[in-house]
């Protein structure tokens, strides 16, 4: 009995245990001395800390914030990276059109235009929403272009050979067929997203969990700064999970094409 | 059913990376009647299926005309339907919406698509399985849907590609009865491209055998052995016979190939 | 064989193929580029767009020259390199053996494994304050960040490299004799080498990322200090060009490997 349980929540279990095993060694760290707690804090404290922020609402306005920067952004980036991610994969003129500038996306990192943004958007929502925006676009559209784009040959022609029009082709086998890779992107849109927004609130924000962060270690307090970090951490996971639990709902009728 | 007529087909391939073009089919002339279980066999590189997609409509022919019914054939047209090696089943979709999935394409006028598509299903015998999906059959049964779904949209020429292909050996004889079973209730003209010379013997009328470089047809075989056909006819000496001849084909064939791999 | 009918575009067009003769898809691209840099060029000039915000080809180019000959380019070039290769340096160091050591142990894994993925996805870069506020605003928390930033990916990497290792090599090589230590250099080691250096990869992009983001949060010197700057001044041209810099050299840094990564990989029979 035991057993199954424990083969089940397997994942479950074992990320409980490690979680406990963290929190004890960083308790121990600081009690040993190895740390000062000045620099990482310590559970109890930022527990307390925790209880505090969550009391006075500051937390949760700041997770408000972040929250709402971070599905402008996503909705932007799904919006635009499905969209010209279909057309790409379908037209071979699109995609070719914009490779140039995807390939430069790819090799730059968007934070280095951050001052652009500034000088453009000015500090705030805008600049963050954009910034997130172009971070979680590439993963979006470059897994909604592979997935239209590799549509299974053999599915193709035997759509053919019963008459399919090509509009037939990309509703009816492309689009359903490419389902599992552009969640799989979104599932990477979603992560890189909220890293997005966090960051660019860490510099120019007056809400937002990456404007507390920045709050908190301007003022050196270590304590109230754990929470945010903790709570962005936690965010992430929460998040990323749930995308990876849509895929594997979606990812259902992929299991084995041959036995 | 129609009649297939095939004249001076020639079919010419541009290799990859190059303006070369090599001629995969040539100079092919064939008659099928009406109503035909007709076999296509040969080693590999002989061109049947690239024949067969090119009566499909899939391969765009050089030189030569293929008719049926007298209709020239430009493309993929409702009077035929494929039978792939490859079940090609859309994985999202149960084996009725698989089998529906071709009457949806031809935009299916006669009548209710679901009754359409059950009925071919029964016939096929997995009635108790119309709500599965593919990832949860075994490859014959894969193999019955695929062959439900071009019956569904009632072809004149059934087409297939090496069928069973991919099955395993026992599967593959139980494979040939079923299909010999579901054949006989409508007798539909039937092409069937196949390496394995037994079922061309068991389940045809005529056997083509095709030759390579360029591929062509060397002999065409008539298979008067009584219908329905039985697993005993297996055995029967005049099965023997054809069997013979069959091989003596492929054989000669292998003696040029392993010239040909050594040349190169 | 092509089994489906298609238009011209499989077959291409019939007769001459003597001269090379570029792909469709690379004159749509470069034609879409050109357009582009026009647009860029011409926008400004006829008032469709604000220049001060968007400047223009002509001018970043011209900046381009300044920066290299009157800026202080290669000082700041210098200060973000080192605290680039310096943080890399300090994460391959430490993250190679520990991903070594993770990927061969079954218990260091099932204890380590969950939060170690969580901190891969989890933006190391919301560390950045912390960084600052225990190492200070000069280098040192640049190197930090660059350092957490490349760990992870590389761990990860490695250890999934260790369990890569074909079994069957495994056993062949222990029906000869080896030892656990024999299978480990010979085998796991040389066996997980392409997957190190996909980590590797991964890595230098946050490395980059690392030491532009902190180099714009606070900094006294550096790329990402002079990006601050000009960003600042509205000197949107010099800004490009710094950008434009740090880009070429992460796509470099990406190729390099990227190709080290491919000859390493054709070892493996796949």
């Amino acid at each position: 009995m035991m057993m199954d349980i424990f083969m089940r929540r397997q994942a479950l279990i074992l990320g409980t245990l490690s979680l406990v095993t963290i929190v004890v060694l960083w308790q121990l760290v600081v009690d040993f001395g190895i740390v000062n707690p000045f620099f990482i804090s310590t559970p109890g404290a930022v527990w307390q800390e925790f209880l505090v922020q969550l009391n006075d609402g500051s937390l949760l306005t700041n997770i408000l914030a972040t929250l709402y920067s971070f599905a402008l952004a996503l909705g932007l980036a799904v919006a635009v990276g499905i969209g010209l991610g279909m057309l790409s994969g379908w037209f071979q003129d699109v995609e070719a059109a914009l490779e140039p500038f995807i390939w430069f996306k790819y090799s730059a990192p968007t934070v280095a235009f951050y001052p652009l943004f500034i000088a453009w958007l000015g500090y705030g929502t805008p600049t963050i929403v954009a910034i997130a925006f172009l971070f979680a676009l590439t993963p979006i559209y470059a897994n909604t272009l592979s997935g239209i784009k590799n549509v299974d040959r053999d599915l193709k022609r035997a759509a053919i050979s019963f008459g399919a029009r090509p509009y037939d082709i990309f509703f009816r086998v492309a689009l359903p067929g490419s389902v599992p890779v552009i969640v799989a992107g979104l599932r990477l849109g979603v992560g890189r997203a909220l890293t997005g927004v966090v960051v660019a609130e860490l510099f120019g924000a007056n809400a937002g969990l990456g404007y507390s962060i920045a709050y908190y270690a301007q003022m050196l307090q270590t304590n109230r700064m754990m929470v945010p970090i903790v709570t962005v951490i936690l965010l992430g996971v929460i998040l990323t999970q749930a995308l990876s639990y849509v895929e594997k709902k979606t990812d259902a009728w992929r299991v084995t094409h041959d036995n | 059913m129609a009649e297939i007529e095939i004249r001076n087909l020639g079919i010419d391939y541009r290799k990859p990376n190059s303006d070369e073009l090599f001629a995969a089919v040539d100079n092919v002339n064939l008659s099928v009647g009406e109503g035909e279980f007709v076999s296509i066999v040969g080693s590999s590189g002989c061109g049947k299926s690239t024949l067969l997609l090119s009566v499909a409509g899939l391969v765009k022919i050089t030189r030569g005309s293929i008719t049926i019914g007298g209709k020239t054939v430009t493309g993929p047209g409702p009077d035929r339907a494929v039978v792939f090696q490859d079940a090609s089943l859309l994985p999202w979709r149960t084996v009725l919406g698989n089998v529906r999935f071709g009457l949806e394409m031809q935009r299916w006028t006669g009548g209710d698509l679901t009754k359409q598509a059950m009925s071919m299903i029964k016939l096929v015998g997995l009635a108790r399985f119309a709500d599965y999906y593919p990832h949860q059959l075994s490859g014959g049964m894969r193999q019955r849907v695929n062959i439900a779904r071009a019956l569904a949209v009632d072809p004149e020429v059934l087409l297939m590609d090496e069928p069973f292909g991919a099955l395993d050996a026992q599967t593959r004889e139980i494979m040939g009865g079923e299909l010999l079973r579901i054949w006989e209730s409508d007798k539909k003209t039937a092409l069937f491209v196949t390496h394995d010379i037994d079922e061309a013997i068991f389940l045809s009328d005529k056997i083509v055998v095709m030759g390579r470089n360029p591929g062509h047809v060397k002999e065409v075989i008539t298979v008067d052995l009584p219908r329905p056909r039985t697993p005993e006819i297996l055995d029967s000496e005049r099965f023997t016979e054809f069997r013979r001849r069959l091989r003596a084909h492929l054989a000669a064939d292998m003696a040029g190939m392993h010239f040909m791999e050594e040349a190169a | 064989m092509a089994m489906v009918a298609t238009s011209a575009r499989d077959t291409g067009k019939t007769g001459t193929a003597k001269a090379w003769r570029p792909a469709r898809s690379t004159i749509v691209s470069i034609v879409s580029v050109a357009v582009f840099f026009i647009l860029w060029q011409v926008a400004p000039d006829l008032g469709w767009v604000n220049g001060r915000f968007t400047s223009q080809p002509s001018q970043v180019f011209l900046a381009a020259i300044e920066v290299l000959l009157n800026d202080d380019f290669f000082y700041h070039a210098r200060i973000s390199l080192t605290e680039f290769f310096l943080g890399f340096a300090l994460a391959l160091v430490v993250s190679i053996p520990l991903g070594v050591l993770l990927g061969t142990s079954q218990t260091a894994r099932y204890l380590i494994d969950p939060p170690l993925m969580a901190l891969y996805i989890a933006p190391t870069l919301v560390l950045l304050p912390i960084l600052v506020v225990w190492l200070g605003i000069g280098m040192a928390s640049k190197v930090a960040v660059v350092f957490l930033g490349a760990l992870f990916p590389i761990v990860v990497n490695t250890m999934a490299g260790m369990r890569e290792a074909d079994p069957k090599l495994i056993r062949a090589a222990r029906s000869f004799g080896a030892s656990r230590l024999d299978v480990f250099v010979r085998i796991l080691v040389p066996g997980s080498l392409p997957s190190i250096l996909t980590g590797i990869r991964l890595a230098v992009g946050r490395a980059v990322l690392g030491v532009v983001v902190g180099e714009l949060f606070v900094s006294q010197a550096g790329i990402g200090y002079q990006l601050n700057t000009y960003g600042s001044a509205m000197r949107i041209d010099r800004l490009l060009v710094y950008a434009l810099v740090v880009s070429a050299f992460g796509y470099t840094l990406t190729v390099l490997v990227r190709a080290l990564e491919g000859r390493v990989r054709t070892w493996r029979p796949e």
